[in-house]
């Protein structure tokens, strides 16, 4: 349960000012030179003892991550923010760059000074518009402020711009997202070489999600040990969770990492709808991540490795709860399709097999299937799952897998009720 | 620095930067896969050459991978590859069956069957059965010209065709738009293609989505036989094959030369194939009463021989075309010589180039494969975009690959690669020579300086001025550099010249050159497949005799008609523009009555009274070796020194101030051959259409 | 048939033995109207486990001389005979014909010499130049 004192995001809900002075007289863009002033390293090294990891989905050290960035290179180094937050079920990042921005933007400069960039993109999914918009305002205020741009107070050149994209979940995958900055198609490039290696424009480059910059300043100003001791060993810190689906009162909370998901909806959600015996499946971390069940529901805790242990994971921590009133296989249909419609179609598996896998679930939907098809779909999963590109294609996979794991015996009576009623003997 | 591996239980060393596909291809394990390819950018998409690494969880896709790349052992030993292992097996079948998936069942109606990649790798490394009971997708068809057929629905998403145009033909035709399964390749804007490499990208294509609109449901691979011949089109020299069914070539493919045209071949060179099948000329014919009357070899020859024998030797002349073999030339010069002839003469565009400036005066003395170390080339008075299409793109493939500085003085093209345009004729050309230009000093400055210099230079009245200032420029910008590279580069069209240069065909004492051979005061003319030249000034007296294959211009002024054989009916040398020897090969009988070149001049030579000295091609070579001897050296060229060029650049004659002009006026349309095809033909009007269509709309 | 040759020969219409065997066990079902007579055996099965169906031709023994209505009958595929009420014609049959083969009717591919045509276009014909 996170205490008040332990809350980053103080104005997640935009009950309060949004602008530059609302956000300061929250504690935002207090103390950022005297942390430049102490150098790369220092930050580098904060934010590893941290614990912080990728608040994107991957849950990479964040710290780790910053460090594979040149310390001297010809080539300028580029820090690039992923808002492209395009995961079904995700909605946190939206919430940071409404009422939030403030934090993300002395966080970029915070990174970008540990990684010696002077350059930052964010790169905002197109339909977020009002968002986009209220993000330029915020930058537009801080640069008026000369706490950012040439010359800025802070004493580390520094410019931010906002670019927006048209409606590709794929560019939300880093290396696509630097082709799609780059002006070319949202393909994402093969890897190695790794970003900071080869990155935005061959340049070295990193790239991290909106919340995960936005928590950089309140490491720094509380120190690692405070965010280090919040959350579980390995998985500290706290996360902003998304919960839809049906519970009682859908929210973004944010709270302690590792609290259990039955703390977590009957506190800040009100429950689940019909009580928990009603509840059916959770997809706890976006949708491409296995489900689980009701019962793993219950007992799990939302962190990466407690959920990486059953099998699925906290990705971004989208929590989609559903009841019984859910057609499952629908439910994993429509992901399916999802998947289907978002595919690059660069490599093979994903762009045939994500089709595939739709269009057999689209029969399991109706019951128009054979029992043996359970197998072979899962077969064509793990046909797709670690061949592609990128990981577009472990994400399509993994919530049929769930699925079939889980809900066999649905998928089973389903096919029986279709050829009850289907066959010569109903029909006579 | 080398990288050890052990793969498949065998340990190899490999140097750094290999890739993970090519280190267990040296170990001798066979990696499928369908968008890599080693001409190309790494696209790594198709997911077919994934191999396991010890340590990986993940399969690696082996084309990209670099040996480098691996994560190393902790404990530093070397890094384990299987490519044999369940993981592979599993992985590769399971690419295989997604690549299936979605494509259509059309091997017995699609013309790539027995040639396709998809086919053999379904064969060896497909899972032998198909489990997908839904629909196929379909895509609809694209019109991109008349010699690429377009079923988009086999199209596999290799993106080899589109990495192809952009990278080595330099135009951006192609593209993949779509995304998802909704992918598809297309020009867009659906107009025929025109670059004239376009048709490489279809021997690219692993599957039948792109293949040969002019030899559709023509043959199957099997049914063909295979003849490792030379082509000429151009003076490049490219090695083909010809596919052979029954009496006919069926198809012109490239073959691998790296020295000379790598894998690529021009549009011409391969779609001429047709031209060999029409307007052929397959019997002798004799003028009689202003028209053509068959008539027999004995007819032919006996008349020639007669004329041969009347007319006074100072009015015989000969030209030799730019189809011409090596050996024919060598016997009609013999039998000219024996009957005191001198006006002979190889060079019918007027060609100012003179063997006796030394051979380095007219060949591309860098060698093509030095284009890839020039760092400064200069083109005067060439389009190797038209004139040389293969050569083009090895400059390209040059511009691509380090900062290469190319300017050009002549006509404004697009070459398919950026440079500065200097100007347009002899003017700047002096200004560069005399040290003036800011173009020299970059010459100067850079370690190999090119000089490309092209036949809308030196095949005019003051050709040897131009080539003796191009020739100052090289001597200038190579003081003092390497003295094994030659940057004097002269760029023919002809695949006949240089071998006739080499061989002397050209006029001995007293004798007249082509322009006079023509003129009023000749009495006997022998064409021996002449057809660019002007036979309007020949008098209506003089008896004209042509030796060709088809029934061209030549034809129209001629009194006998000899039919002889095209260059895949004769085993033939060939000189290319670099001094690079080849040898056709005979893949087919020459059409009804025609003969070999050479053994028609043998004929004529024993009716007219001086035998020539040889009775078959071997002794005719052995002759021909004995007065040229670099003809012997196949497939080689010699390194000429720098030095060599004094001569001609010492000349200094002055050139006229007339801008440089094009020489080929429509690149599909070039020699007989090419004129007697269908298939060019319709390129040639698509290309006018499009030049219509682009004048229009400005 | 000549005795002789129904004694010495097998291409006539039956030979000796089945003449007997014809007249020992075989009863006539019908005849067509190229005169071959087709016979069932009388009592008994046949080596295909069915009473013997078969036929005898007038003069040389040809197996494409049996018309479709028949054929059916005698390959054991249908045993509606062309008499039978329910047996159907149906009105796009053409009368049949036996196999030309051997006869001066045979079919000769185009361009054969036996026969008469132009050859078919071959992918190495050429097109000569002819002078105007």
């Amino acid at each position: 349960m996170l205490h008040d004192r332990d809350r980053i995001f103080r104005n997640i809900y935009g009950l309060h000012d949004v602008s530059l002075k609302g956000a300061m007289s929250r504690g935002v863009w207090d103390g950022t030179k005297f942390f430049i002033d102490k150098g790369h390293d220092y930050i580098i090294d904060e934010v590893k003892k941290s614990g912080l990891r990728g608040r994107g989905g991957a849950g990479f050290p964040t710290g780790l991550k910053w460090s594979f960035m040149p310390k001297a290179d010809v080539r300028p180094s580029y820090l690039v923010i992923n808002a492209d937050e395009s995961e079904p079920g995700s909605c946190k990042d939206r919430e940071i760059l409404r009422h939030d921005a403030h934090l993300m933007i002395e966080g970029a400069l915070l990174a970008s000074f540990a990684m010696r960039a002077h350059t930052c993109y964010v790169y905002v999914r197109g339909e977020y518009i009002r968002e986009r918009e209220a993000l330029q305002r915020a930058i537009d205020e801080a640069y008026d402020a000369k706490l950012i741009g040439k010359n800025n107070v802070h004493g580390w050149d520094f410019d931010i711009f906002v670019h927006h994209g048209a409606g590709a979940y794929i560019c939300g995958e880093e290396t696509a997202m630097l082709e799609s900055l780059e002006g070319k198609k949202g393909q994402p490039r093969l890897k190695p070489p790794f970003p900071a290696n080869v990155g935005l424009y061959g340049a070295p480059t990193t790239i991290n999600n909106v919340e995960s910059i936005a928590v950089a300043g309140e490491i720094l100003r509380r120190g690692s040990a405070w965010f280090a001791a919040l959350g579980k060993p390995n998985n500290t810190g706290t996360k902003l969770f998304q919960i839809s689906g049906h519970v009682e009162r859908p929210c973004v909370v944010e709270e302690e990492m590792g609290i259990p998901l039955k703390e977590l909806i009957d506190r800040h959600c009100g429950g689940i709808r019909g009580g928990w015996d009603n509840l059916l499946a959770v997809i706890p971390g976006g949708s491409s991540v296995r489900c689980i069940t009701a019962e793993q529901a219950e007992a799990v805790t939302m962190d990466f490795d407690a959920l990486g242990k059953l099998g699925s994971g906290l990705g971004t921590a989208a929590v989609i709860v559903m009841d019984k009133s859910t057609d499952i296989i629908g439910a994993i249909r429509r992901i399916a399709y999802f998947y289907k419609h978002e595919s690059c179609g660069q490599c093979t598996p994903c762009r045939e097999g994500t089709g595939w896998m739709w269009r057999v679930l689209e029969r399991m939907e109706r019951g128009e299937a054979e029992k043996r098809e359970i197998d072979l779909l899962f077969d064509v999963t793990k046909q797709v799952e670690g061949h592609t590109i990128c990981a577009l294609g472990d994400a399509a996979a993994w919530p049929v897998q769930g699925l079939i794991n889980n809900f066999r015996s649905v998928i089973e009576a389903r096919i029986d009720d279709y050829q009850a009623k289907h066959s010569r003997m109903a029909a006579e | 620095m080398a990288k050890q591996l052990i793969v498949d239980g065998k340990p190899i060393e490999v140097e750094d930067g290999t890739t993970l596909m090519h280190a267990c291809e040296l170990a001798g394990a066979v990696i499928p896969r369908f968008c890599y390819h080693e001409r190309l950018s790494i696209a790594g998409n198709c997911r077919m050459c994934l191999v396991e690494v010890e340590g990986s969880p993940k399969p690696v896709a082996s084309c990209a991978m670099l040996v480098n790349d691996l994560p190393p052992n902790r404990d530093g030993s070397p890094k384990v590859v299987n490519t044999a292992s369940p993981m592979v097996k599993k992985a590769r079948e399971g690419v295989m069956e997604f690549l299936l998936i979605n494509h259509p069942l059309d091997c017995p109606i699609c013309d790539q069957g027995g040639e396709c990649d998809l086919q053999d790798q379904a064969m060896a490394f497909g899972m032998g059965g198909s489990r997908y009971t839904e629909n196929k997708r379909a895509v609809e068809e694209k019109h991109i010209g008349p010699l690429i057929k377009t079923m988009m629905t086999r199209c596999i998403h290799c993106t080899r065709c589109v990495r192809y145009m952009t990278e080595v033909a330099g135009v951006e035709e192609l593209g993949l738009i779509g995304r998802g399964e909704d992918a598809e390749i297309t020009t867009y804007l659906e107009q025929g293609i025109l670059s004239e490499m376009s048709a490489n990208a279809v021997d690219l294509c692993p599957v039948g989505a792109l293949t040969h609109r002019p030899w559709a449901f023509a043959a199957r691979p099997w049914e063909m036989e295979t003849f490792e011949t030379i082509d000429v089109m151009d003076a490049v020299g490219s090695s083909i094959s010809a596919d052979v069914r029954g009496a006919a070539v069926m198809r012109i493919l490239p073959r691998n030369n790296d020295a000379v045209n790598e894998e690529w071949i021009s549009d011409k060179t391969r779609h001429v194939a047709d031209g060999l099948k029409t307007q052929r000329l397959d019997q002798p014919y004799i003028r009689k009463n202003g028209r053509f009357e068959p008539a027999s070899w004995d007819e032919a020859l006996g008349l020639v021989a007669a004329k041969l024998k009347a007319a006074p030797a100072e009015k015989i002349g000969a030209i030799a075309g730019d189809l011409a073999g090596a050996e024919e030339m060598f016997a009609l010069k013999d039998l000219l010589t024996r009957l005191g002839a001198t006006s002979l003469d190889c060079r019918q565009a007027g060609d100012k180039l003179d063997p006796k400036l030394g051979r380095a005066s007219y060949l591309f003395n860098s060698g093509i494969e030095g284009i890839e170390e020039a760092d400064a080339i200069l083109i005067v008075g060439a389009n190797p975009r038209l004139e040389a299409a293969v050569l083009n793109s090895r400059i390209r493939k040059r511009w691509r690959s380090a900062p290469t500085k190319i300017a050009l003085v002549g006509t404004k093209v697009d070459l398919a690669y950026p440079y500065e345009y200097l100007g347009a004729g002899p003017d700047t050309l002096a200004e560069i020579a005399n040290g003036k230009h800011p173009f020299a000093e970059v010459l100067k400055a850079a370690s190999k300086p090119m000089v490309i210099v092209g036949q809308g230079a030196f095949a005019r009245a003051d050709g040897l001025a131009a080539l003796s200032l191009a020739a100052r420029i090289v001597l200038a910008a190579s003081a003092g550099k390497d003295a094994a590279w030659n940057g004097f580069n002269v760029l023919h069209t002809a695949a006949a010249r240089v071998a006739g240069l080499d061989l002397g065909f050209v006029p001995g004492k007293g004798g007249k050159d082509a322009a006079g051979i023509l003129g009023p005061d000749s009495e006997f003319v022998y064409l021996l497949g002449a057809d660019e030249c002007d036979l309007s000034k020949v008098s209506p007296s003089a008896f004209v005799v042509y030796q060709g294959t088809h029934g061209d211009k030549g034809t129209e002024r001629a009194d006998v008609i000899l039919p002889g054989a095209a260059y895949t009916e004769k085993s033939a040398t060939f000189v290319n523009t670099e001094g690079r020897a080849q040898q056709t090969l005979k893949a087919v009988f020459p059409p009804g009555d025609a003969k070999e070149d050479w053994t028609i001049i043998r004929a004529l030579s024993e009716r007219a009274g001086t035998k020539l000295p040889y009775d078959s091609l071997k002794e005719l070579r052995a002759a021909m070796y004995r007065t040229s001897p670099q003809l012997a050296a196949l497939d080689t060229i010699e390194v000429r020194a720098v030095s060599g060029l004094e001569t001609l650049a010492k000349l200094g004659a002055q050139p006229s101030s007339a801008p440089f002009a094009p020489v080929i006026a429509d690149f599909y349309m070039t020699n007989p051959i090419a004129r007697s095809s269908a298939v060019m033909a319709g390129m040639s009007a698509l290309r006018a259409s499009h030049q219509q269509k682009l004048s229009a709309a400005e | 048939m000549g005795l002789l040759s129904e004694i010495f020969s097998w291409w006539g219409g039956n030979t000796w033995g089945t003449r007997l065997f014809t007249l020992r066990k075989g009863k006539q079902v019908g005849q067509d109207e190229f005169g071959n007579r087709y016979f069932v055996q009388k009592s008994g099965v046949g080596p295909l486990g069915v009473p013997a169906r078969w036929v005898i031709y007038p003069k040389l023994s040809e197996a494409s001389q049996v018309p479709p209505d028949w054929h059916g009958w005698l390959h054991y595929t249908v045993d509606t005979i062309p008499t039978d009420e329910r047996y159907h014609r149906r009105p796009w049959q053409k009368p049949h014909q036996a196999n030309l083969t051997g006869t001066p009717l045979a079919y000769r591919p185009k361009g054969s010499i036996l026969g008469k045509g132009e050859r078919a276009k071959s992918t190495s014909d050429y097109k000569a130049w002819k002078p105007h």
